[in-house]
């Protein structure tokens, strides 16, 4: 303990210095190139007209465009309240109540978590629709679901989930004998939860408003497929930039999605600097007071109401994959599944490969830089994590069109193999990597780091017995979110998929844009299917990890906006 | 065990040297790839058999017509795919003129009539597609609404919102739609009559495949309907039926043509030539419902149906001229109400 004081000093020099400053100058200038240069390029392309500086496109926008930008906070806005509302009692159900059924809810929880952010759009007419299921075969009513409100309704339940995780994380952390205290000092239940458990809640709940927020403001799919003509930002840019390829324009667009997300991120970084990612075990106190009845039944009946609604929703598409002709002949069928083996497996192993790739750089590339950035308190650091951070709520139209800007000349070697793509994927998932590796790090002692190096351990061993061991989790969490995330999204990479680089997400896109049910279904299942096995191996790798003495918990992926 | 090694690297590339050179002796291209942008139904059964005639790996994306216009010019003349198939044959008129395409007379397309070819040998005709209505007789019925007979019909305000088409900005079918009506009733007529049929459009779909979709699942009770892709629907047993408007229907070209700096021209090429084959034309009859250009190319029975319909033949030169115009009229006056 006494013999080596200076050991930051020391254990800078023992770990192979140059080679070190070396890898960390690499993946910091990695962090520039792939995150910093494309935004750059993207903002310079939408106040650039002919080469000089002009504000004309924003100004045009915000004059002549007023109504998307009024539909998209108008969507964003009431999508955020219904998701908090539904995470919120989603998270109190699992966490505060005494209920039954507790497995099913996180299952489905994590189900519409990991699914495409899309899919949602597909059940919807196939359930809602004017010839819907339940609204025309079972109701027998006739009504109009295209517009403002079915988008609200398919984001809200599909952003649900984000919120309900964020918020369960909180509320598990918090300290339990706070609540007891406010009991023992007289407070009832109703001036408890509202006085006391609330408050201390309110990081979390902000949290998953903001992000909620974010995240609606940059989906395109619901708008695009069940909007009608109800038209947003994030869709005009889409179309703008696909549509007509005006880049200019689609960079002036997603430019001014940016503004709020920006502001959100801001107070994201400020509230997450003090909460946790991973959720420490909850202080145990006492006996624990049921919440108020009224309340209790309120959570029960939405918790419900949601679980029923997302059965319905993954349901359809399970039987859409199976039937016929949905609405028509309900007859089982394998004619759906047969042609995506016929035409899409290609596609799906593709999916499959980059998922792969992406999430072990994503992985690797985290506890890399955790270990360098969580050690090194300097300016260029905080800097460095500053832009790293950045993507997470960066609108996935906003950083596609920005990586089409910034890459378009790199040769085809780069285009055509699929590059662009799990890189845009790795940088989306890059902070929640850092993030997690460095608060696995602020666990571990670095005088054990120490002792292998007074036992005569160079660089390497530190890695082998100490780091690396205990970095496990921090790495298979990104792991798991990042195949997750680019096994199913879309947003960004839409705009980067060449006729050599189709995966599924695209053409599912395509199919349910031709409004093809079975083929879409299908996709659709798959995806789901392929991103739950992964989901549910890894965390069981984690766990099997924990009992080994490490502390995290799993906690799957609500991060980038898809 | 180093040897070992080696050994079975050796024979690994005996094999696959060998492989190469004599496996396929009547395939000279065979291992090659080449990419695409197509926007045809039955693409994956006829690329499928190309691949099986030639060993030439096909490559594609799928991307309506005006979407492939717009990406080549905002690319200003970056190569990027080798050959472009199907779609409306106005984008390609556009993209010859503009300089995006090669010019390239496949030997096979001397059987071709010389009205299915662009003069400077920058797009061949492959196939023509004709454009239907896809009615859904269930939601006729329950509204009580008549079978629509004619495009005029399609004008009238009881079918108020069961009317649906796909953006002509977009789809190059729709766009042969809007330029048929100016053609068939005259310029002021015409654009009266789409002033009328956007009244009852509640809104307009992205791809040209989503119309007779929409009136399949009974969102809509009319979609207006590529004839390849309504073909599919009403065998899949949707209550729908096919109608071909009294005044005639639009029928339009579908091209192939050679992109300017394709990676592998050869490749492209030999592409092209089998799609405008004899047996490639066939192919193409068998997995999509559009009459090939080849008069010597048999067609089959499912199509004779398209006997009935009165077809009219678009001038592709003037179909390119009022492209611009006609399509900057509408955006002007109803792309408010496009999908987005």
């Amino acid at each position: 303990m006494g013999i080596k004081q200076s050991s930051s000093t020391h254990s800078k020099g023992a770990f192979l210095p140059d080679a070190s400053s070396f890898l960390y100058a690499l993946l910091a200038g990695g962090v520039l190139i792939f995150i910093l240069w494309p935004t750059i390029a993207i903002l310079k392309e939408s106040i650039l007209v002919d080469g000089t500086f002009s504000l004309e496109r924003y100004r045009d926008l915000l004059t002549g465009n007023r109504t998307l930008l009024k539909n998209s906070l108008f969507v964003g806005w009431w999508t955020t309240v219904l998701a908090v509302l539904i995470g919120l009692c989603c998270a109190t159900y699992v966490t505060r109540t005494s209920f039954r059924g507790k497995r099913a809810v996180l299952g489905v929880l994590l189900m519409t978590l990991i699914s495409p952010p899309f899919v949602s759009s597909l059940s919807y007419i196939m359930l809602f629709g004017r010839r819907g299921l339940v609204t025309w075969r079972l109701l027998g009513i006739s009504w109009s679901p295209y517009g403002a409100h079915g988008v609200i309704l398919m984001e809200s339940v599909g952003l649900a989930a984000v919120a309900a995780f964020l918020i369960m994380a909180v509320l598990r952390g918090i300290d339990r004998s706070l609540e007891q205290a406010s009991f023992d000092l007289g407070a009832g239940r109703w001036e408890t939860l509202i006085r006391v458990t609330l408050p201390l809640a309110a990081p979390g709940i902000v949290t998953a408003a903001l992000i909620v927020f974010i995240r609606s403001l940059s989906d395109f799919g619901t708008p695009m497929f069940i909007g009608g003509n109800y038209n947003v930002l994030a869709t005009q840019a889409y179309m703008v930039a696909m549509g007509s390829y005006d880049l200019p324009k689609a960079a002036a667009i997603s430019t001014i999605l940016l503004v709020p997300a920006f502001l959100v991120f801001l107070v994201y970084r400020k509230l997450m600097s003090g909460a946790p990612l991973f959720s420490s075990k909850s202080v145990a106190a006492g006996d624990e007071r049921p919440l108020p009845g009224a309340v209790r039944w309120f959570v029960f009946s939405v918790v419900w109401s949601f679980v029923l609604f997302e059965g319905m929703k993954y349901g359809a598409i399970l039987c859409g994959a199976f039937v016929k002709t949905w609405g028509v002949n309900f007859s089982f069928t394998l004619q759906h599944l047969n042609t995506l083996q016929l035409t899409k497996l290609g596609s799906l192993l593709r999916s499959v490969r980059y998922s792969f790739v992406a999430a072990l750089v994503a992985g690797l590339m985290g506890v890399v830089m955790a270990r360098f950035i969580g050690r090194r308190a300097t300016l260029f650091s905080r800097a460095v994590e500053f832009i790293a951070d950045l993507p997470f709520i960066l609108p996935g139209p906003f950083f596609g069109i920005a990586y089409l800007l910034a890459f378009n000349r790199l040769p085809e070697a780069f285009l055509g193999t699929g590059f662009l793509i799990v890189a845009n994927c790795v940088y989306r998932q890059l902070s929640l990597g850092i993030k997690s590796g460095v608060s696995v790090l602020k666990q571990i002692n670095p005088e054990l780091e120490d002792a292998v190096r007074d036992q005569g351990g160079g660089g390497l061993a530190v890695l082998r017995d100490v780091t690396g061991p205990l970095l496990m989790p921090a790495f298979l969490v990104s792991f798991i979110n990042t195949f997750t995330f680019t096994m199913t999204t879309i947003g960004g990479i839409i705009f980067l998929i060449t006729p050599y680089t189709k995966v599924l997400t695209a053409e599912m896109f395509d199919a349910i844009q031709s409004g093809d049910i079975g083929a879409s279904s299908v996709m659709a299942s798959v995806i789901i299917l392929v991103a739950m096995a992964v989901n549910v191996a890894f965390s069981w790798l984690l766990l099997k990890g924990r009992k080994k003495g490490s502390e995290v918990e799993y906690v799957p992926s609500f991060g980038a906006t898809r | 065990m180093r040897r070992v090694v080696a050994l079975v690297a050796m024979v690994a590339l005996a094999v696959l040297v060998g492989s190469a050179a004599f496996a396929d002796a009547d395939r000279p291209l065979a291992g090659r790839s080449i990419s695409i942008f197509t926007a045809a139904t039955g693409k994956d059964e006829t690329f499928a058999e190309f691949t099986k005639d030639t060993g030439i790996e096909v490559h594609y994306l799928e991307m309506s017509s005006g979407e492939v216009l717009s990406r080549l010019r905002a690319s200003g003349g970056k190569n990027l795919a080798d050959a472009w198939f199907g779609g409306g044959v106005d984008s390609f008129i556009a993209a010859g003129e503009e300089g995006y395409l090669e010019s390239y007379r496949s030997p096979e397309a001397e059987m071709i009539p010389d009205e299915y070819k662009s003069s400077g040998g920058y797009w061949t005709g492959l196939s023509l597609v004709a454009v239907d209505l896809i009615v859904n007789t269930d939601v006729l019925k329950e509204k009580n609404l008549p079978l629509p007979k004619t495009w005029l019909d399609l004008g009238n305000t009881d079918y108020k919102d069961e009317l649906i088409m796909s953006n002509p900005t977009i789809s190059g079918t729709n766009y042969a739609v809007l330029f048929h009506l100016i053609q068939i009733y005259g310029e002021e007529a015409g654009w009266d009559l789409i002033q009328k049929m956007d009244a009852n459009i509640p809104f307009y779909t992205k791809r040209g495949a989503a119309p007779p979709n929409k009136a399949a699942m009974g969102e809509v009770a009319i979609g207006i309907d590529p004839y390849d892709i309504g073909v599919q629907i009403v065998a899949q047993g949707y209550p729908v039926v096919s109608v071909f408007p009294e005044e005639g229907v639009p029928g339009f070209i579908a091209p192939i043509a050679l992109m300017k700096g394709a990676k592998d021209m050869e490749a492209a090429k030999a592409f092209i030539d089998w799609c405008l084959s004899k047996r490639g034309q066939e192919v193409q009859m068998t997995y999509t419902a559009k009459v090939g250009t080849r008069p010597d190319a048999e067609v089959p029975e499912y199509l004779q149906g398209l006997g009935k319909a009165k077809i009219v033949v678009a001038d592709p030169v003037k179909v390119g001229e009022m492209r611009d115009s006609i399509l900057d009229r509408w955006q002007q006056e109803f792309g408010d109400k496009a999908e987005q």
